[in-house]
């Protein structure tokens, strides 16, 4: 069973290309913005790879930094509007020759595109926390996305020592899918009793050979970003199989663990 | 004190389950309905005893003794003294209904009588005995010498020292036990469904290939396989019935629904590795 091939990042003339900034080694500067657990976990990566970083607040005097800037990390997968904002002020005061990379796991690469002018500069990324321990990041182009930017992202990840593998644009992408949704059925059977949080974590991990168990895993992740990528792929599908377990939802909203 | 074990089905589960019993202590009674499947179990139990014996896990003599502890019968009314029963014949309700008739009317009143049943519920099989409280689910996993994992299932009647015997016995055995209660898949069989339904369905969507998702999930994931991979070792034929049947169990709830690409492999005879054609060729 193959899957269709990729889409490839489309070829444009006529367009300023993205130009690829990120030296091998590092030594260039990233601005990283969105979500703290994300911004953290980025920024402590690039760093032990030479890189120099902007924290989120530099967003504000952006257009007096913009020419040192080399890539800007947008990392919002909990708040859509600071997102759109977010992105909006990138683009705005960005030169067009600096890519956005963008997480793409709440909200799909080709949606976030329509909120800027220059699309063809944006690619998706699964950012979700704690993956970025593992040795592979997951990237998706839209249907705007030059392969320059593509370039731009796969040095990017090649200097934090990282392979990536180039997926479609779709809400959750692969891993934070199928992850998300593992969290989710194990959370429905410690809502409805069936067995002890502590019992399904050493099930899943002695039965199945999972590193983590399911719960301990959303714990790590964080509740709040696990029920935001099952309600996007809820509101993208409709499909009563993503429907987030009432009782993530609680542990998201109230940004309580469940135990430890 | 050492236990008695009666084991019913000298399968692959069942020689299993007597190989790690008798290591540890337990007096096992195997009982098939045929002398050689029981000597087919025992030559098993051997063999895997012997590579324990190679690997340092024990002594020769230890796995002397052990095999001196399991005792061959062929009759169900040689188990009537066990401590625990545990059946372990193949996957059909009516049939281990029947046996739970006849356990119940030859056992010792004290006697647990337990199912290895991966897809049936337990209160369904208790329904067949006249004791329910003192029926329960130990469900291993295969193969049971190295997979840790008892799931102690508890029916709609089991009683609470039925629990605590079975947990104990868990405990003799060097298992870990988890206690879940009766519902389709238990814990492992229903939690990991959406590992293999969202692969499915991300092929299905042409999100990423079988070769990518399978490197996505291991490197990006941490584990050890890809749901391909898995599907493949464990046979897709057999992946595919445990769907359906949580599935079915489950009034059709969509998150356990089966998917059409499962479909297709099975009827065209892609089984995975025991075809050497599955999602990968072998």
């Amino acid at each position: 069973m193959k899957a269709k091939t990729s889409r490839k990042p489309a070829r444009r003339k006529n367009v300023e290309s993205v130009h690829p900034k990120i030296k091998h080694g590092g030594f260039s500067t990233i601005l990283i913005v969105g979500d703290d657990a994300l911004v953290a976990e980025y920024s402590a990566a690039a760093s032990a790879h030479n890189f120099h970083i902007l924290p989120p607040e530099k967003i504000r005097s952006i257009s007096t930094l913009a020419k040192n800037i080399s890539l800007a990390v947008e990392l919002s997968n909990l708040n859509i509007e600071q997102k759109r904002k977010n992105l909006a002020s990138l683009d705005a005061a960005l030169p067009a020759t600096t890519a956005i990379l963008s997480s793409s796991v709440t909200v799909s690469v080709l949606e976030q595109a329509q909120w800027i002018k220059l699309r063809h500069r944006l690619a998706g990324i699964a950012a979700l926390p704690s993956l970025l321990e593992n040795s592979l990041v997951e990237v998706a182009p839209s249907v705007d996305t030059l392969e320059a930017t593509m370039e731009v992202v796969k040095k990017f990840f090649d200097s934090l020592g990282k392979e990536i593998a180039i997926v479609q644009d779709r809400i959750g992408m692969v891993l934070p899918r199928i992850l998300c949704q593992i969290i989710n059925e194990a959370m429905f059977a410690v809502h409805t009793n069936i067995a002890s949080p502590n019992d399904i974590d050493t099930a899943m991990k002695l039965g199945t050979n999972y590193p983590l168990g399911p719960i301990e895993w959303g714990e790590k992740i964080g509740f709040d970003h696990v029920h935001a990528v099952l309600n996007a792929l809820f509101n993208d599908m409709h499909e009563e199989r993503y429907r987030t377990c009432p009782l993530l939802k609680q542990l998201a909203v109230t940004g309580k663990f469940w135990s430890k | 004190m050492s236990l008695h074990i009666g084991i019913v089905g000298a399968g692959t589960m069942g020689a299993g389950i007597a190989h790690v019993a008798a290591l540890h202590q337990c007096t096992v009674s195997l009982y098939d309905i045929h002398d050689d499947v029981i000597r087919r179990g025992i030559e098993r139990i051997t063999t895997e005893l012997k590579k324990g014996v190679e690997k340092q896990k024990f002594s020769e003599e230890e796995m002397t003794a052990a095999l001196k502890r399991i005792r061959p019968r062929t009759s169900l009314a040689d188990l009537d003294t066990c401590d625990i029963i545990i059946e372990a014949v193949i996957e059909d309700l009516l049939v281990k209904k029947d046996l739970f008739k006849k356990l119940d009317a030859i056992a010792h009143h004290t006697t647990i009588l337990a199912t290895n049943t991966s897809s049936f519920s337990v209160t369904s099989i208790a329904s067949a005995t006249k004791k329910p409280h003192r029926v329960v689910g130990l469900h291993f996993f295969n193969p049971v010498h190295l997979m840790n994992l008892v799931e102690v299932v508890r029916g709609e009647h089991t009683s609470d020292e039925t629990i605590t015997r079975a947990l104990e016995f868990g405990q003799q055995i060097g298992k870990t036990s988890v206690k879940v209660n009766d519902t389709p898949g238990f814990i492992v069989n229903r939690v990991a469904r959406p590992f293999y339904g969202e692969a499915l369905r991300l092929l299905g969507e042409g999100v990423a290939s079988v070769e990518e998702i399978d490197r996505i999930v291991k490197s990006e994931g941490g584990f050890k396989m890809g749901p391909f991979e898995l599907m493949d070792l464990i046979g897709i034929d057999v992946n595919f019935a445990v769907t359906q049947s949580v599935y079915e169990q489950f009034f059709q709830d969509s998150r356990y629904r089966p998917h059409p690409i499962q479909q297709q492999m099975v009827e065209s005879g892609k089984l995975g590795r025991k075809t050497k054609k599955g999602f990968y060729n072998y």
